[in-house]
């Protein structure tokens, strides 16, 4: 998980961020000074090879 | 007379948000808890150091703006965090030593402390956590 900076009170707007020692991140996700940004990526659907009108 | 002198504007920082705006007094006190270790044949007590229990006791205008003092410590209240206090803005040197308590402990959160005519500000001590003292 990454966090990027929103708030110019703890840095650079954009910027990411990253956690030293003893800091409480649920704290600044709820304070609105930071966003959780997810590393994992979207799944394509999976393919079908069903016709049109095939039941299944 | 003292023979040197600084005028005090300490930065600090609350789970790394800059808190200086907004905190109007601060006192970092370092305690090393003292055991009695006294015994038979002595006249006067003598102790040992304990744990470390220091503490950062910051006066802050309280404000409920986005990224100001509500938003800063409403979820940090019964959590532990990581404080900094540093004598002034300058670089940190062994002149302007940044003092961190990692770990340190927020029991007591005041939400209001309102009196007609008067700033809103309030009390808060970190305790705990462990002391470090950086000069570079």
């Amino acid at each position: 998980m990454t966090y990027t900076i929103a708030s110019s009170k703890l840095g650079v707007i954009g910027e990411p961020f990253i956690p030293a020692d003893g800091i409480n991140v649920a704290a600044l996700l709820e304070g609105g000074f930071i966003v959780e940004q997810s590393t994992s990526k979207s799944t394509k659907p999976a393919k079908t090879n069903t016709e049109p009108n095939e039941e299944i | 007379m003292a023979t040197s002198t600084y005028l005090s504007n300490p930065t600090t920082t609350i789970n790394s948000i800059d808190t200086t705006d907004n905190t109007s007094a601060a006192t970092l006190t370092r305690v090393i808890e003292a055991l009695e270790s006294t015994s038979f044949g002595l006249t006067a007590r003598v102790y040992v150091g304990g744990l470390e229990n220091s503490t950062l006791t910051l006066t802050m205008y309280n404000s409920f703006a986005a990224s100001e003092t509500y938003a800063t410590l409403k979820a940090l209240v019964g959590t532990t965090t990581t404080v900094t206090i540093k004598p002034t803005s300058s670089a940190t040197s062994a002149t302007n030593p940044l003092s961190t308590l990692t770990g340190c402990y927020l029991e007591t959160l005041p939400i209001v402390n309102a009196a007609l005519g008067a700033l809103d500000t309030i009390d808060i001590t970190f305790t705990g956590g462990v002391y470090s003292v950086a000069t570079s």
